[in-house]
């Protein structure tokens, strides 16, 4: 139902152009969406995710190296690196495109556009739920109804 | 010439983003997956409104500007 009404306001989001009041409008309620449940449903103290490493979590064997983010964060500081490259290159952008361009190429296609929209409210969702599950001495025991556990993924 | 590379540059990143997803997945796995990642941002007291926010802007600077 959730996914079906997300499916929908993107389509309806979509239509909308950017730098015009319907497009404010309608990027605008989701965040405030957003930022209201943040505040009603997160804890006040929220106790940060510890993830044991794969080899202690199946048979108790040392740890073999790495940490289970590090891939991801290395990830993230290239991608904002090459960001960065870019767009402070000289020349044309579509010489040295960043991401903001490549969204922009994107946003010419009404369905990329909706499809890159509902991507965007079910991130928003993942991040609402994922966050409200750590209530400090209630490991376990805080997640909202439906919602299945660590193992769930994106 | 210099968009081909820059366009090269970001498919591999996407490819490799792919690949740690892909990774991730694997029962041995020594990579987090994606949502374990967000629910790690999303605990922690500073990064999780960082995270809120990052997803603010994106949101505005992608579909309204």
């Amino acid at each position: 139902m959730l996914l079906a009404g997300g499916a929908a306001y993107a389509l309806g989001a979509a239509a909308t152009r950017a730098f015009t009041l319907p497009a404010d409008v309608v990027t605008a309620i989701p965040i405030v969406a957003l930022a209201v449940l943040v505040v009603v449903r997160w804890p006040w103290r929220p106790q940060p995710l510890v993830l044991p490493l794969p080899e202690t979590r199946d048979s108790g064997t040392p740890p073999r190296s790495g940490h289970p983010f590090r891939a991801w964060a290395v990830l993230f500081a290239v991608v904002v690196a090459w960001e960065l490259v870019e767009y402070l290159a000289s020349g044309s952008r579509g010489e040295h495109p960043t991401l903001s361009s490549i969204a922009d190429a994107v946003d010419r296609s009404y369905v990329l556009k909706a499809a890159v929209f509902f991507g965007w409210l079910c991130l928003g969702a993942c991040i609402l739920r994922r966050g409200a599950r750590a209530l400090p001495g209630a490991e376990g025991s805080t997640r909202p109804t439906g919602s299945t556990g660590p193992a769930e993924d994106l | 010439m210099i968009a081909a590379v820059s366009y090269a540059v970001w498919v591999v990143l996407g490819v490799c983003a792919l690949g740690l997803w892909a990774r991730s997945r694997s029962s041995q796995a020594s990579v987090a997956r994606p949502a374990v990642v967000v629910e790690r941002l999303a605990t922690g007291p500073l990064l999780r409104i960082l995270l809120v926010l990052a997803w603010m802007w994106a949101g505005w600077h992608l579909f309204a500007r």
